[in-house]
């Protein structure tokens, strides 16, 4: 029976070309849109996530403090008794970077501004090296001592440029001033806007400045071999650190209104602050960094799933009604197809069928058109736009539609197609045989 | 043994205020192999009978039987399976599945059946249905390829596939030039020979009317005349 109605419904629909192209063509509209958006956000966000891992050094970043009688001292003092307790995830571990970190007054003649600063190591720093988007100087000498790489912005603030010397002012550990000069070896674009602005120096001349040794840092950050692991692999490592694990939504609803509001934004409870023992650990991972982003993100994928739904209401609108005009033309076909015996189910699921294949065949276009849009519009080079970088990958688009997005917009279409299709099915199956057979269409 | 019986059969149609009576207590039978014809004007009521025959419509009072069942209170399901297990249908205008080839329109009401058969049992069969209307050399066709007259022995081919115990065929030369309408109607009657199918045909057109056993006259929604001949009259006499 199925190959009965397959074949018939297959066959109406080649046999009105012109109609069909253009209801297929619209439900390819719209899987088109919906996937170029999802695709585009999708490649969007696991640039951002790839850049900002780069920018930050890792996927899941480790510091730690110790209470000394000064204050809260930010140290990993011993690296070795760390990643012992990491061992479990060895094999999930890429690479490893150390960085110390400060928020000095960069001062240049007679202006100044407040600006995060990385320590780094820059031969373990590949990653980093390669994401930067320079705009004027040359990476060439960030290894020598004495140099920094800063935010194009900031240099503009400070009116600097590549090659000139700027002073760099800061609190030690000890919560001592202390100031250091250091040559702009580059600038880079800057990345403030989605939340990163950091500068980068050495980490031995920066640990100088801080009052550590050369070879302390202060934060260790983490590569994994796969980064969406990056959740699971941060959980274990807090449960083997002894870190109390972020609060989930389930555990807000259980919080009070105030204690709730301190852990959504972020509050300290400067109150329960006491002094401790030995090294306290705090563990962040990429996606927990990548939060508003992702947030940001979302917003742009739901107006995209708004403007998918009303093109699909506008297609249901055009599919009921020529299916309406089809009943129309095949009264006489329908009485002819009843007489010789066939059921009213078969004659609805004729109509149902013609539809889902319509829809099917729509959204399998819309599909491959996006296969090709973003086949073309990946190859092509964005280089001289900066401002973009952080988008792309290697200066170029990325698409990431997933498998379950594009299974549930199809999915969708279909349903819309059916939903459509249902009430000129049902209308046609409860044709009475006799009016059909004396139409005179 | 009657296949068709009418027993004081009334149709009533509303047309908006209107009632049109469009038969008034029709009563005959048709015996099993005869070839028999409704004959009459315009509005007489032979397409009702056939429409009421053929289990498309039903009819205000009185009682069909075929086969011997009444189809009186049967649900669209029933009457369904009724038409495609007894009936066969030839139209004036064809009424051909025009996204289907002639094999595939002949082949068309076994495919609604629930009985699984033999493919090649089915090929087979068509094959010879197809060689028997003369259209061997257009079995890959479709409908808008044909002629008025090729168009009606896919009909009369696809009615029989099923092996009905009746055929009903609407005006089946209306549509036709009189040659071609005669080439049909003796195919007709050579398929009822030699398959013993029961055909029933409406006709307003007396000239052909000499080629049935079995002739019922109407006028008005009435039979008027009923008249037995040839095979049909010699059972009637025995």
């Amino acid at each position: 029976m199925l190959s009965v109605v397959l074949k018939i419904s297959a066959r109406n629909v080649w046999r009105q070309k012109k109609r069909s192209f253009l209801l297929a063509g619209a439900i390819a509209f719209s899987m088109f849109v919906i996937t170029i958006v999802n695709g585009l956000t999708g490649g969007v966000v696991d640039n951002i996530r790839v850049n900002f891992s780069h920018a930050l050094g890792g996927h899941v970043f480790i510091s730690g403090s110790e209470y000394r009688e000064q204050g809260i001292v930010y140290l990993i003092a011993d690296e070795q008794a760390l990643l012992d307790s990491l061992a479990h995830y060895e094999t999930s571990i890429e690479s490893i970077t150390r960085r110390s970190q400060a928020m000095p007054s960069l001062i240049f003649g007679s202006r100044q501004a407040m600006q995060l600063v990385y320590g780094v190591d820059f031969s373990e720093e590949d990653k980093l090296l390669s994401s930067l988007v320079v705009t004027q100087g040359s990476l060439e000498r960030v290894t020598d001592e004495q140099t920094i790489i800063l935010p194009r912005t900031v240099a503009e603030r400070l009116g600097v440029e590549a090659g000139e010397t700027v002073l760099m002012r800061l609190d030690t550990i000890t919560g001592q001033r202390n100031v250091g000069e250091v040559i702009v070896a580059a600038l880079i674009e800057d990345q403030e806007r989605y939340g990163i602005s950091a500068a980068y120096v050495n980490r031995s001349y920066l640990n100088s400045l801080l009052g550590l040794r050369p070879e302390e840092y202060q934060a260790l950050n983490l590569f994994l071999t796969n980064m969406d692991d990056a959740d699971e692999v941060g959980r274990g490592f807090r449960e083997a650190l002894g870190v109390p694990q972020p609060a989930t939504l389930a555990d807000i609803k259980e919080m009070d209104e105030e204690e709730a509001v301190r852990e959504l934004f972020g509050m300290a409870r400067v109150e329960e602050i006491e002094p401790w023992e030995g090294i306290k650990y705090q563990v962040t991972t990429i996606n927990q960094i990548m939060e508003p982003v992702e947030a940001a993100v979302n917003v742009l994928r739901t107006i995209g799933l708004a403007i998918f739904i009303i093109l699909l209401v506008i297609t249901a609108v055009g599919i009921t009604n020529t299916f309406r005009m089809i009943l129309i033309e095949r009264t006489k076909e329908i009485g002819t197809m009843r007489a010789f015996g066939m059921q009213q189910g078969m004659v609805r699921n004729i109509f149902l069928m013609e539809a889902l294949l319509l829809s099917g065949g729509g959204a399998l276009v819309g599909f491959v058109l996006y296969g090709v849009v973003s086949l073309v519009l990946g190859q092509i080079s964005w280089d001289t736009m900066p401002a973009m970088q952080f988008f792309l990958d290697q200066g170029r688009i990325t698409f990431d539609a997933t498998a379950r997005e594009v299974v549930l917009n199809t999915c969708l279409i279909l349903a819309m197609s059916l939903l459509a299709a249902n009430f000129p099915a049902k209308a046609a199956a409860k044709l009475s045989p006799v009016k059909a057979m004396s139409s005179n269409l | 043994m009657a296949i068709i019986e009418l027993t004081d059969v009334r149709k009533v149609y509303t047309l908006g205020k209107t009632e049109v009576h469009a038969l008034k207590g029709v009563s005959f039978e048709i015996a099993s192999g005869e070839f028999a014809s409704l004959i009459g004007p315009s509005g007489s009521g032979k397409s009702t009978i056939l429409n009421l025959i053929g289990c498309i419509d039903q009819p205000t009072s009185g009682v069909v039987r075929i086969n011997g069942t009444a189809t009186n209170g049967m649900n669209d399901r029933e009457l369904t399976t009724l038409r495609h297990q007894t009936l066969g249908f030839i139209f004036q205008s064809f009424n051909l599945i025009p996204v289907l080839n002639v094999y595939e329109n002949i082949e068309f009401p076994l495919l609604l059946g629930k009985t699984a058969v033999p493919k090649a049992e089915v090929h087979d069969w068509i094959t010879y249905l197809v060689e028997q209307v003369g259209l061997q050399d257009h079995i890959k066709h479709r409908p808008n390829e044909l002629s008025g007259g090729q168009r009606q022995r896919v009909a009369i081919a696809r009615a029989l596939v099923t092996r009905p115990a009746i055929v009903l065929a609407d005006e089946p030369t209306a549509n036709l030039d009189s040659k071609t309408g005669q080439t049909i109607l003796e195919l007709m009657k050579k398929m009822n020979e030699e398959l013993n199918t029961t055909f029933i045909f409406s006709t307003h057109d007396s000239t052909i009317v000499g080629l049935t056993d079995h002739v019922i006259r109407l006028l008005d929604g009435e039979v008027v005349e009923e008249t037995f001949q040839g095979r049909a009259a010699a059972e009637a006499r025995s």
